[in-house]
Order: structure tokens, then C-alpha cells, then sequence
């Protein structure tokens, strides 16, 4: 029902020999399915009857997941918001439209369907991409399908203050803890060769360049501290952070990289080369050189609103990023009334980075309740 | 509820350890809950399987078609001699070879190469049934594919199997070669003349055992290893 109004997320991808394309998926589904303790499990073309999203539900609990290439956590949050109100509505509420929260009976918008990168890509140069490599986080691998996640729920008014008291935003002051995490494991192992530590984040260019698109429309940052230079203290890191932010996301520099982006997407040499040759670079760019330049993913939706009249049947959201390619820690946040979560997922069994970070909390006096789909060995 | 006194995170009540630092939870006044459901789903999932499998019925299709053609034009057309056998038994032996790409999740790669050896000694079986020529086989070409798979195990196993360093690894592939290369110049000559004296093979031999032996060194030596990391800027 929900699923009509979103045509972007009612596709099935096909292989042509130049690229990979989605099409219109008409075929009965996707189900909903009992969760499982495993989310984020590969997803295979052709299973689910082509569809590229799961939903899920547990206790009361309902889950979305979305293949990366046809949103982005912006458009997903639509969905979702959009899909239970729709479930709210069935059980006999009365939910109105907004904040997100779309009407199923309208036609979608030409403007949500757009390729919003094309129409900003106005700069007349890119930005490198390359930022060198940093420093990679080993661990025992789990085995194969498996998502460790930990997740700490934190009071938003409590780390509020911390971060007012430190002068920096709490997506500023988090992303210090987790750089400050980072340092610290790096520094446990005692390396021959310190390298530097660098998250990679996205950045919702929604808010810099007007567009209403449900489909990917995102940037990324790399906020980086390098212990060669000597040992930061925190406070060090927060200002660096800081005055990073400051200074890289405004317009000009992302509209560079949206530049940068589309520039490979509009290379008529790239275009003409045979798609397993491009899987196979893809995928060797992924492995070595895009996840070997940050030491972890670091994502903040923000801060959700719903309708007020659905504000009593929901309690709380998580956001999980999906597996990575390589043995690394990813950590997603997002708030919704005074709860904020802070999620890692991992293939690791190693859960050092994430002692790390939520000791630095608990230190800063910020009360944070873990839970994990770990089994924990005795 | 419960905290870690570890952390100094609070702790779900079905939790019965800390997720960030394993200690176990003890509280007198609360007992590990096991009624309430715990935060996340106890149940696994596994992805689909995807049914058809394009490539492997294309593969399988291409190799069969060519085997009958050929067949058919030996029985029919180019009657000399019986030489469509051996692009039958090419075409198995590609199949063979082809059997991990086919079926990636279930074949093991140890039974994969025993599956190329035995493919490989079949087809040779099949050459010399086919030209019966002072016992090649048997003497030569036999011994070599078993020692080989049998050899390939082995580097297989150390380099997957075993969690051993590169040095480990780089000795076990130096030790195979040299055996490989003694063993093949051993059945030739007692092939050839019936007994057996070692020539070229020793040179191999003499460097592969000197490479070995220096490896082992920088093994064992932990101080060793250490310096030559410092030189060699690792
Ligand atoms: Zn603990």
C-alpha cells in the first residue's frame, strides 16, 4: 500500500552489459517477515522476488532495510515514517500527513524522483579523492552473515549539556569520542608505524542544496587526527573537529565533490567498459583503497519528527549501518525525543573501539544503557 | 537494572555479561531476567538461495554440446582414429575445473583439488589407453599428479588452514618445490634407465634447502625478525 507511493523503492536491479540498472518490480511482495538476529544480510538480485528492500518486525519492534544504492537514510526515514503510519492507521488511529509522513493516495512528485547530484554539479572542479590511507582496524573476523551490534541509549538533554560545556555540537562532540576511541585502541596495539585515524561521514546535502529527491543524496566528509603530529588530548580533538566542520562543510566544497561524484558517473570512457570489469574494480576499490582511507563509518541522522499524534506508539529509533567490507566498526546515531542511540555494527568479535567510546561517556558523566545481539562467551 | 562495574554502563535485564568488556553481571537484587524477551531476535536468518544458475547451465551446455559434436563427426565424418575422446575427455576435465564456480558455497577448496587431480589422472589414463606406449603412465605421469595434489594440500592447508606467519608459508612452498622437482626428475630417469642419479634437480634442491634454512632462522630468532622489520621498513 505504502509501497506505491515510493517508486524508487519498488525496483528490481538488472544487469546490462554497461551498467547495472534498476527497473519497475511489479511482482507481489516484499513481506513482511519475522526479524532476525543477523540484520543487514546480503542481498541477493534475484531473491525476495527482486526486491531490494526487507521489512521486518520483533516484539514490537519494525525494521527496514534498504539496499545503499537506491536511498540514503533521508528517504529510508520517509518510508519507514510513511509505512507506520500507514500500519497506525490500519489499527485504528487517526495519524494525519507531515513531518515526513507522506500521503499514500497522492502521486509522487516529480521532484522526489530525481538525480539531484546532476542537477547541482555546478563547480568547474573536482576535489581529489584521495585522503591517504589511515589507520585499520584488525580483528577476528566473524563468520560470514553475521552483524555484531552493540547499542548504547543515551538522554539527549544530558548530552546536550556535555557538548554545550565543551562549545561544539553533539555530532561534533561524538565524533570526537569515537576519533578519541580510535586513538586509544591504535595506540593498545603499539603499531611500528602510527597512522592516522579518519572517519568517513556522510553529510545530508539536502540541507545545503533544495531538493525534495528520495533517492541517494549525500556527501562525504573525512574528519581526520593524525598521532604522528604528537598525542591529541580530547580536548585537542574536539577543536580540530570542530573547526573541520567548520570548514569543509559549506556549499562550495561539497558541490566539488558532487563534481567529483558525477565526473565518474559521466566519463564516456568509464561508461563503455564491460560491467564484470567494473564489479571487479569496484570492488577492489571498496576493499582497499575507499575502506582502507578511514578507520570507521560514522553516520548521524539526527534529530526525528513524527506527527505528534503517533508521538505515544513510538518509543524510539536506530539506525544501523550495514556490513562492511572490511573488519571495521561502523557507528550510526540518531535522536528522536529524548532518546538518542548510538549503534555499532561490526563483523568482529573484538569490541574494543566501542569500550572505548562509551567509557569516554560514562567519564564525561553521561548515563548510557547497552544492549547487543552478541551472544557473550563464557 | 544492572551496571557493569567495569564500565559503569547501565545493562539490559536479560543481559548476563557486558557487552564491551565480557565481566559478568552480579546483583543479588536482580537476577538475570529470562522471562522478558531480549532486545534482539534469538533466531538466524540465511539469505535465499538463488535458483537458476545461469553461467553454470551455460558452462555446462557449451562443454557438452562441443563433446557430442565431436563424437558425432568422428563417427561420422573424420573417421580417422578415435580423436573426439580426447576433446571428451578435455571437456570433463573443464568441468571438473569449474566446479567451485559452479557450486561456491558448498565445495571445499581441499576437495576441489583432489577433484582436479583425479580429473587430471583420469585423462591421462585416457591418453595412454589410447596410445599404449611403454608404460608412461604408470611410471611417470601417475606418481607426478598424486605427489602434486598431494603437495598442493599441503601448501593449501598451511597457507588457509593454519594461522601461520608468511615465513612459514613462503618455507612450506620452497620445501614443495624442491620435492616435487627431485621426485619428477627421479621417475623420469628410472624410466629412461632404470636407475637414478640426481643433477638437475640437486641445484634446485641445494637452493630451496638454503632458502629454507635461512627462513627458519629469521623464524626462530624473534630478536632477528625484529631487526630485519627495522630495515626493511615494514
Ligand atoms: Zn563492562
Amino acid at each position: 500500500m505504502t509501497l506505491c507511493r515510493f517508486p524508487t523503492f519498488q525496483v528490481a536491479i538488472r544487469k546490462g552489459l554497461f551498467w547495472r540498472y534498476l527497473e519497475p518490480n511489479h511482482r507481489p511482495g516484499p513481506y513482511v517477515q519475522p526479524d532476525i538476529g543477523n540484520p543487514c544480510m546480503p542481498m541477493h538480485f534475484k531473491a525476495n522476488n527482486r526486491y531490494l528492500i526487507r521489512i521486518y518486525y520483533y516484539e514490537k519492534r519494525i525494521s527496514l532495510e534498504v539496499f545503499h544504492s537506491l536511498s540514503d537514510g533521508t528517504g529510508a526515514l520517509y518510508f519507514l515514517k510513511t509505512m507506520t503510519a500507514v500500519y497506525l492507521r490500519l489499527l485504528g488511529h487517526e495519524i494525519p500527513n507531515g513531518e515526513g509522513v507522506l500521503d499514500i493516495t497522492e502521486t509522487p512528485k516529480p521532484e522526489e524522483l530525481e538525480d539531484a547530484y546532476l542537477r547541482y554539479a555546478s563547480s568547474k572542479i573536482g576535489r581529489p579523492r584521495s585522503q591517504g590511507n589511515a589507520y585499520r582496524v584488525r580483528g577476528t573476523k566473524e563468520p560470514f552473515y553475521t552483524l555484531n551490534i552493540i547499542c548504547g541509549v543515551i538522554p539527549v538533554d544530558k548530552i546536550r549539556v556535555v557538548s554545550k560545556g565543551y562549545g561544539v555540537t553533539i555530532t561534533e562532540y561524538l565524533n570526537a569520542v569515537l576519533l578519541y576511541a580510535l586513538l586509544q585502541k591504535q595506540k593498545s596495539e603499539r603499531p611500528f608505524h602510527e597512522r592516522p585515524v579518519t572517519l568517513a561521514m556522510p553529510v545530508n546535502l539536502r540541507s545545503f542544496f533544495p531538493s525534495e529527491t528520495l533517492r541517494n543524496f549525500i556527501s562525504m566528509v573525512y574528519p581526520s587526527i593524525d598521532p604522528r603530529m604528537g598525542d591529541y588530548t580530547f580536548e585537542e580533538i574536539l577543536q580540530h573537529v570542530h573547526n573541520y566542520m567548520r570548514y569543509y562543510i559549506n556549499p562550495k566544497f561539497l558541490n566539488a565533490d558532487i563534481v567529483t561524484n558525477a565526473s565518474v558517473q559521466q566519463n564516456p570512457f568509464i561508461r563503455i567498459v564491460p560491467l564484470f570489469l567494473k564489479d571487479f574494480t569496484v570492488r577492489r576499490f571498496y576493499t582497499h583503497v575507499q575502506d582502507g582511507q578511514s578507520s570507521a563509518g560514522l553516520t548521524n541522522v539526527g534529530l526525528i519528527k513524527l506527527p505528534k499524534e503517533m508521538g505515544p506508539f513510538v518509543e524510539r529509533f536506530d539506525v544501523l549501518m550495514g556490513q562492511p567490507f572490511s573488519a571495521r566498526t561502523n557507528c550510526a546515531i540518531v535522536s528522536y525525543q529524548n532518546i538518542l542511540t548510538v549503534n555499532f555494527t561490526s563483523s568482529i568479535k573484538e569490541t574494543d573501539i566501542e569500550r572505548y567510546f562509551f567509557r569516554k561517556l560514562v567519564q564525561d558523566g553521561i548515563p548510557v544503557k547497552i544492549e547487543t545481539n552478541r551472544k557473550m562467551e563464557e | 537494572m544492572s551496571y557493569c562495574v567495569n564500565c559503569g554502563v547501565e545493562l539490559d535485564a536479560t543481559a548476563a555479561a557486558c557487552p564491551l568488556c565480557n565481566t559478568k553481571v552480579y546483583n543479588p537484587n536482580q537476577p538475570v531476567a529470562t522471562e522478558v524477551p531480549t532486545p534482539y531476535p534469538t533466531v538466524k536468518g540465511a539469505v535465499e538461495p538463488v535458483k537458476a544458475k545461469e553461467f553454470t547451465i551455460l558452462m555446462t551446455i557449451i562443454l557438452l554440446t562441443t563433446a557430442v559434436v565431436c563424437v558425432l563427426l568422428n563417427v561420422f565424418t573424420i573417421q580417422i582414429g578415435r580423436w573426439s575422446l580426447y576433446v571428451v575427455g578435455i571437456c570433463a576435465m573443464l568441468w571438473v575445473f569449474f566446479i567451485p564456480l559452479f557450486f561456491p558455497e558448498k565445495t571445499s577448496i581441499y576437495t576441489n583439488l583432489a577433484l582436479n587431480g583425479l580429473s587430471i589422472a583420469l585423462f591421462l589414463a585416457l591418453v595412454s589407453w589410447l596410445h599404449p606406449n611403454n608404460n608412461w603412465y604408470e611410471h611417470i605421469a601417475l606418481p607426478i599428479v598424486i605427489l602434486g595434489t598431494l603437495l598442493l594440500e599441503i601448501i593449501f592447508i598451511f597457507v588457509f588452514m593454519l594461522k601461520s606467519s608468511m615465513i612459514v608459508k613462503a618455507a612450506v612452498s620452497m620445501a614443495a618445490i624442491a620435492v616435487i622437482c627431485v621426485a619428477t626428475e627421479m621417475v623420469i630417469d628410472l624410466h629412461l634407465r632404470g636407475y637414478f642419479y640426481l643433477r638437475w634437480s640437486a641445484i634446485v634442491l641445494t637452493c630451496c634447502v638454503v632458502i629454507d634454512i635461512i627462513l627458519m632462522t629469521i623464524y626462530l630468532q624473534e630478536g632477528l625478525r625484529a631487526e630485519i622489520r627495522r630495515r626493511m621498513h615494514f
